[in-house]
């Protein structure tokens, strides 16, 4: 009795988070060009609007992709190095590193993408998509951070020892023990960020100064003249995106762990 | 959220010896640079001053904080216009995160009891649905909330609308704001505002309560339905206990979350009941273009957020240490 209310509690919420998802899917199925639920003679013609037809969704899929996988990147390569120092030497410094490069992330986005806006306007690159691609490389470089850590800190002291008493340096053992142990972690943390970034829209908003928009930037612009299908669209492609890739991360990588579960209970 | 929780946790393994002083040297500055001089050029830049149709200058003027405090005219005239914008921030984003806690608890908890497998499925779920953009998710809630969809017609297709007006419940509503003469409507209004962004964190509150319910001990509760407590005793003397601090840390790191929250606000918040965050975007984008004045209202939004945080990792570590 008991463990039936808990199944159907656990059902009903994953209908009310589905819901939205499932308005919106629903929508985009649309044939004309108002939203409407449940869609009105339902065809795929708004897919091809968004994937090949309208140039402004088009060039902003382009954009969004360029800076999701170009932040995600720039994420991990950042956090690795942070990421050692911290494990390697668990220094004042390092921590005080690990935290700050944290900020961005724990702060109001809207306030960080206020002060990059500034700081890019002093450098005059504002508007330039590397800048998006910098922006949200250190806005996300705390979720990599957090993922390489955690593969760092199960490595098996006995492999380190194994490799020092047979003389291998620093620079070997880093290459074929650490490296290829903290592999899986590395590329979660890349996924996260390229998810996040894929999906975040206010810091983008102020250091693109409108000179480019990306798909989520577009949707907001279009905000005010209401909803098409063709957004709809848009939100599809997202939530698959995101599906496929943390189902990856889950089937290639221990999910459950890398969200702090116990490891010694299975 | 957690990284800095997560990094700051005590090595497992003591590690090899590295040694690359210029190579910290290169890393403090990049994380200078990209991480806190943005937050330092906000701070200084909230001294500053506008210039009359041009833009603005440096200088060393507390005008735009005493503007935020008790409006430009002060003390002729006091007006509490940009408070008032802090408190609708602050009410929005308590009540949504508490909400948003007290839902996804028990989900979690169940959540955890689940097959290492089932557990990997929902995990996927709900991330995909925590990274899904706001723009999008306000966009499903304002399909399901508008007048002339969703909910509203799904009320007066039923019958319901009709119902409400026979039992007198609709006069209720429409004192809470949430009936024109004719239907229901939830927008704009603050139920839509505070259901749109409880949705939002809801999966962030998963996330964050999923450690601590799943390091819980089954033997603990075990020992205790043994002794012959039952599923509320339990619940109230064992469980609750062990994951009060988490839960307060998770509620305060929402509620941060939330305080920065802009599309929900602007889609669905009645416009007399607007957020610091949206003041922000619209000294700093919008028609007003004082970007001194915007930088403060962000210092304020800042020093809230910061606090609430420090709170919440206070917390996170006397959960720690117990």
């Amino acid at each position: 009795m008991r463990r039936t209310m808990g199944h159907i509690f656990m059902a009903l919420s994953g209908l009310v988070l589905a819901l939205p998802i499932i308005i919106v899917a629903g929508a985009s199925l649309n044939g004309g060009r108002t939203m409407l639920f449940p869609p009105e003679d339902p065809n795929f013609a708004r897919f091809v609007e968004f994937f090949v037809t309208e140039t402004i969704w088009v060039r902003a899929l382009q954009n969004s992709l360029i800076v999701a996988f170009g932040a995600a990147t720039l994420a991990v390569l950042l956090a690795w190095p942070l990421a050692y120092l911290l494990w390697a030497r668990g220094s004042k410094l390092s921590k005080l590193l690990a935290g700050l490069g944290s900020l961005p992330f724990a702060l109001p986005p809207i306030v960080f993408g206020v002060g990059l806006g500034f700081m890019w306007a002093f450098t005059g690159n504002l508007g330039a998509l590397w800048v998006g691609i910098v922006s949200h490389a250190a806005l996300f470089m705390a979720l990599p951070l957090v993922t390489i850590s955690i593969g760092l800190q199960s490595i098996d002291r006995a492999h380190l020892d194994a490799a020092a008493t047979m003389g291998a340096t620093e620079a070997v053992t880093f290459r074929t023990v650490i490296l290829p142990q903290t592999l899986p972690y590395s590329i979660s943390g890349f996924f996260f960020a390229l998810v996040l970034s894929f999906n975040e829209f206010i810091v983008m908003f102020f250091v693109s100064a409108s000179a480019y928009a990306t798909v989520t930037l577009q949707i907001f612009n279009s905000l005010r003249n209401g909803y098409t299908p063709t957004m709809a669209v848009a939100a599809v492609l997202f939530i698959t995106v995101s599906i496929a890739v943390f189902s990856a991360v889950a089937r290639w990588g221990d999910l459950p762990r890398l969200m702090g579960a116990d490891q010694s209970r299975n | 959220m957690t990284a800095v929780d997560n990094a700051k946790a005590p090595l497992a393994t003591p590690a090899p010896r590295a040694r690359w002083p210029l190579g910290s040297l290169a890393m403090a500055l990049v994380v200078g640079f990209l991480c806190v001089t943005p937050f330092i050029l906000v701070i200084v830049i909230s001294f500053g001053q506008k210039i009359e149709g041009a833009g603005w200058e440096w200088a060393f003027t507390f005008a735009n904080y005493q503007r935020f405090f008790v409006g430009a005219l002060w003390p002729d005239e006091v007006t509490f216009l940009h408070l008032q914008r802090l408190y609708y921030a602050l009410y929005y984003a308590v009540i949504a995160s508490v909400l948003a806690v007290l839902t996804a608890f028990p989900f979690t908890y169940l959540l955890t009891r689940l097959s290492r497998r089932a557990q990997s499925i929902w995990l996927v779920f709900i991330l995909a649905s925590l990274s899904l953009s706001e723009v999008f998710i306000v966009m499903g809630w304002d399909v399901l909330l508008s007048n002339r969809s969703g909910l509203p017609m799904l009320f007066e297709v039923s019958g319901a609308t009709d119902w409400l007006k026979r039992t007198g419940w609709f006069e209720v509503l429409r004192e809470w704001g949430l009936a024109n003469p004719r239907n229901v409507k939830f927008k704009t209004s603050e139920f839509a505002t505070i259901l749109t962004m409880s949705y939002l964190v809801w999966p962030y509150a998963v996330i964050l309560l999923y450690p601590a319910l799943s390091r819980l001990d089954p033997s603990l509760t075990e020992a205790a339905r043994t002794m012959g407590a039952g599923p509320a005793r339990v619940m109230t003397s064992v469980i609750l206990p062990t994951v009060k601090l988490p839960l307060i840390g998770a509620t305060l790191l929402l509620f941060v979350f939330l305080l920065g929250s802009y599309v929900t606000v602007v889609v669905f918040a009645e416009p007399a009941k607007q957020t610091t965050a949206v003041a922000v975007y619209e000294s700093v984008r919008g028609s007003t273009l004082d970007a001194p004045f915007g930088a403060a209202q962000a210092v304020i939004l800042l020093v809230t957020a910061a606090g609430f945080l420090a709170i919440a990792q206070w917390l996170t570590k006397r959960s720690e240490a117990r």
